[in-house]
């Protein structure tokens, strides 16, 4: 295709739009000065090694990690079989039933933080914790709903119904032959899912309280009363940590089949 | 100077290689020309140089002496019609044969006009207002047709139009086009890689490979007297072997067999091609002579109007096909006549 | 698959949602509608409110600029990547994703580097002498829309590079051959098959700025609110669960009209194409 210069350029600031404020993040977070300044004077890696001097950050990073990997499962354990149920058994109401499965999506993050706040914490007394896994359960499940689904979508049932004939029963032939052709599928949507509870704030705003806190809520309070390049050196750890999950799904998925 | 001339065009994508280089062509006005060849022979590139999709790397294109090699595609008015048929899918059929008038800024009324007439012509004025999706693929084969017409352009390009049709429609389609063609006398180009199709509608046929046009000459020619061994395997000649001249219009094969031939282009010409169809079974003959190979039979397919037959001769195996009653099996010994008015040269 | 066993296997997901998602929802809400007897003062009396009405305001105000500003950048971007050659799409395409993947409060924390008052706009019109004080740009509804634009234009340009992707390259140039010049083939052909996507993106992008939290608490802050930082506010740092719980439903409420209302656009505009030839 012929080139449009103009076109090109524009795509070119869109993209410089998009890139110049992480990289100037991370240009912050190697300056000397405790007040966070572009261009930076000096270079020193001392904001790196209070970050990791921070409990509140340490301690928060593996609930995080905790939260969104249990979340996460059981999103999968869950949803997975529902979206086989969804796919394989159809009805007037299977479109209404992948709707509510999907409902967490149309409600606002604040508002299901909100009410399971009041419901589990204020109402039922449970620990916040509780609350807090339920709540990145319900925005997991949908990733794997939809994912999952389509995966099963394009798979083509016969293969089932030849291990039927073969001698397996139901649950057998699930997990030999229908399981094993999803597994991009369930790859993808546990990635998918598990960023974005990593990543989220509304519902874990709400649900955080002493000594449980997520990674994002961490920071948030912190940048709120202290802005300094501890902030951009936790920020630079995050994005290399995206850049290392990116290359994780390139290498097993492709970035495509996330996107 | 013709009306379209093509001279020295070269593409190449990527620097090195190239998918057409010195390529000449000469386009009468008026003529349907075919660009005929196998996949990846360049003959769609061409279509594209000439529509200005693609701009050559080095070369010209010029229609009636005017150099338009520079000239972007909306400027051209060349009508085009594509394999896929591209017709737009959100606008009705009366609103896709119109939308290059709309474009000219012609008159509301002016533009219902033509395009109702076209659609007549092409027998689809009872679609005006369906919609591409709600037709068949031949009506949409149409539609694109009329859509390229009804501009009234300098040139007509198709690309691979019939490819997706069924066979009885492709041979009721190419005949409509061949009319519609001729009571217009708009200059064509014509890209397939159907023998049939090409011969039975064009004037002239560009026979290419690999980037290069091996043969420009009328279907007749081409079928009587291609020029290469790739022209000739291509219309349908098999068994080819080489011959060295002996003397005057007659030649030896590498196992001493002697032929005459009446097709030699050039003395030059070194391999001797025929028709299996061409080739006629003997009872093996006690003596051979000029113009024969004895062979043995091996295998015998039948074909329904005729068998096809693989003998195996001093020269290989060649490809006989033989609607004699007489049936061979395999294992007779045969012996293979080869008419002199049949064989030819490349 | 019988309709028991389907309905066994989808029953723990069906519980879960229903014991905690709804059932909280209802909690919630209910007692913005019963006080004795039913009654819609607490949303009468939220309306009355010039304050909390402004807000509202605010947030639909915010959404629609940030939806409308995406699709200006949004489409011509995503048909640039669309048509590349496969070796830049990848990284171009990777080049979207990652803001995407990246936290959002290290992407609102990026424009307080940028917009504060010593930040790098203020620097730099300070050092070349444009202006001679540090103007306010943090804390204001510009700081919000810009930074729910950065957040949520990745989202605009991947909803749409899909939608650019399955249009036939070569209808546009049947359009060409028609002479049609690039743009308008772009303006007639090309945008009114990519309407779908583009209302695809347009929810996503609307939905995304009219919740977020992050962005307007960490841009915006407690002089423009929008309706989920006013939510937060009144729940956890008044205690005022009525007034979150009306706040809660009205975010719901917009929420679903809006999903509806660019549902019945789209399939009107896919009827109706032909308005767009």
């Amino acid at each position: 295709m012929r080139k449009q210069r103009g076109l090109s350029i524009f795509v070119l600031l869109v993209f410089i739009f998009l890139c110049l404020p992480l990289i100037i993040v991370t240009v912050t977070a190697f300056g000397e000065n405790p007040s966070i300044q572009f261009p930076i004077e000096g270079f020193t890696f001392d904001w790196f090694k209070k970050v990791f001097e921070i409990s509140s950050f340490i301690d928060s990073f593996f609930l995080s990690l905790q939260i969104s990997f249990l979340a996460t499962i059981l999103a999968l354990a869950v949803g997975v079989p529902a979206a086989y149920a969804l796919a394989r058994y159809r009805t007037p109401k299977t479109a209404w039933l992948k709707s509510f499965f999907l409902s967490p999506t149309v409600i606002p993050g604040v508002v299901v933080g909100y009410a399971l706040f009041q419901f589990i914490v204020v109402q039922l007394n449970l620990p916040i914790y509780q609350g807090l896994l339920l709540g990145h359960f319900l925005i997991s499940l949908p990733y794997v709903i939809r994912v999952v689904g389509s995966s099963l979508e394009q798979l083509d049932f016969s293969i089932e119904e030849v291990a039927w004939t073969l001698g397996c029963t139901k649950v057998k032939a699930f997990i030999r032959v229908v399981l094993p052709n999803i597994t991009s599928g369930i790859f993808a949507s546990f990635m998918l899912a598990f960023i974005n509870s990593f990543n989220n704030i509304p519902v874990s705003q709400f649900l955080s309280g002493p000594g449980v806190s997520t990674l994002p809520t961490t920071l948030m309070n912190y940048i709120e009363y202290n802005y300094d390049p501890t902030v951009s050196a936790l920020s630079v750890l995050l994005m290399l940590g995206t850049i290392v999950l990116m290359y994780l799904i390139e290498k097993t998925l492709g970035l495509a089949s996330v996107a | 100077m013709s009306f379209v001339d093509l001279e020295d065009i070269r593409v190449s994508y990527d620097g090195k290689n190239n998918i057409l280089k010195d390529l000449n062509l000469s386009i009468e006005e008026g003529q349907l020309v075919s660009l005929l060849g196998p996949s990846g022979c360049g003959k769609t590139t061409t279509l594209r140089v000439i529509a200005g999709l693609i701009e050559p790397n080095d070369g010209a294109f010029k229609v009636e002496g005017a150099n338009l090699t520079k000239v972007p595609v909306h400027k051209r008015n060349f009508g085009m019609v594509f394999q896929s048929y591209a017709l737009f899918p959100h606008l009705t059929i009366k609103e896709n044969v119109g939308f290059g008038l709309k474009l000219r800024k012609e008159p509301k009324d002016i533009i219902h006009k033509k395009v109702m007439e076209m659609l007549e012509v092409t027998g689809l004025a009872d679609f005006a207002d369906r919609y591409p999706k709600q037709l068949s693929g031949g009506q949409r084969q149409r539609v694109a047709l009329a859509r390229a017409l009804v501009i009234e352009p300098k040139l007509l390009l198709l690309d691979e139009p019939l490819s997706n049709l069924d066979a009885k429609l492709r041979i009721n389609m190419r005949l409509e086009i061949k009319k519609i063609q001729q009571r217009l006398g708009i200059t064509s180009v014509f890209v397939t890689h159907d023998q049939e199709e090409c011969f039975s509608i064009s004037d002239k046929v560009a026979v290419m490979n690999q980037g290069v046009i091996e043969q420009f000459d009328s279907p007749e020619v081409i079928y009587n007297y291609p020029k290469t061994e790739f022209v000739a395997r291509f219309i349908g000649f098999e068994n080819f072997f080489d011959l060295t001249l002996v003397d005057d219009q007659t030649y030896a094969a590498p196992d001493g067999s002697l032929f005459k031939t009446k097709r030699a282009w050039e003395s030059t010409k070194k391999v001797g091609t025929i028709r299996p169809e061409d080739i006629t079974l003997l009872e093996e003959q006690s003596e051979q002579t000029v113009n024969t190979l004895p062979g043995e039979v091996k295998v015998r397919t039948f074909l329904g109007k005729s068998y096809q037959y693989e003998v195996e001769t001093p020269l290989g195996k060649i490809l006989v096909q033989d609607g004699h009653s007489t049936a061979y099996a395999a294992g007779d010994k045969v012996s293979l006549y080869i008419p002199e008015e049949k064989l030819i040269l490349v | 698959m019988s309709k028991k066993t389907s309905y066994l296997i989808l029953a723990p997901g069906l519980v879960l949602l229903l014991f905690f998602l709804i059932l909280p929802l209802i909690t919630i809400i209910w007692p913005t509608f019963y006080n004795g007897g039913i009654t819609f003062d607490a949303y009468l009396s939220f309306f009355q409110d010039t304050y909390n009405v402004n807000i509202l305001y605010r947030t639909i105000k915010i959404s629609l600029m940030v939806t409308f500003v995406s699709i200006i950048f949004g489409v011509p971007t995503a048909y640039f990547i669309a048509n590349s050659p496969k070796k830049w799409r990848g990284l171009l395409m990777s080049l979207t994703l990652f803001p995407l993947l990246t936290n959002s409060v290290v992407r609102s924390f990026a424009w307080i580097n940028i917009l504060g008052r010593n930040g790098i706009i203020n620097s730099l019109l300070l050092a070349t002498g444009l202006i001679s004080e540090p103007i306010t740009l943090l804390y204001t509804e510009f700081a919000i829309i810009i930074g729910s634009f950065y957040l949520f234009l990745p989202v605009m340009i991947i909803s749409l590079v899909g939608t650019f992707e399955n249009i036939d390259t070569e209808i546009m140039e049947a359009a060409e051959t028609l002479g049609a010049n690039r743009l308008m083939a772009f303006i007639k052909v090309i945008l009114p098959l990519s309407i779908p996507g583009i209302i695809v993106g347009s929810i996503l992008v609307f939905t995304g700025t009219l919740t977020a939290y992050t962005t307007p608490q960490l841009l915006g802050g407690n002089r423009n609110m929008m309706m989920s930082t006013f939510l937060y506010q009144n729940a956890m740092a008044l205690g005022d669960w009525q007034s979150a719980s009306v706040i809660a439903l009205i975010m719901i409420v917009t929420t679903m009209l809006v999903m509806k209302g660019f549902n019945v656009l789209a399939s009107r505009l896919d009827k109706r194409g032909e308005e767009y030839a």
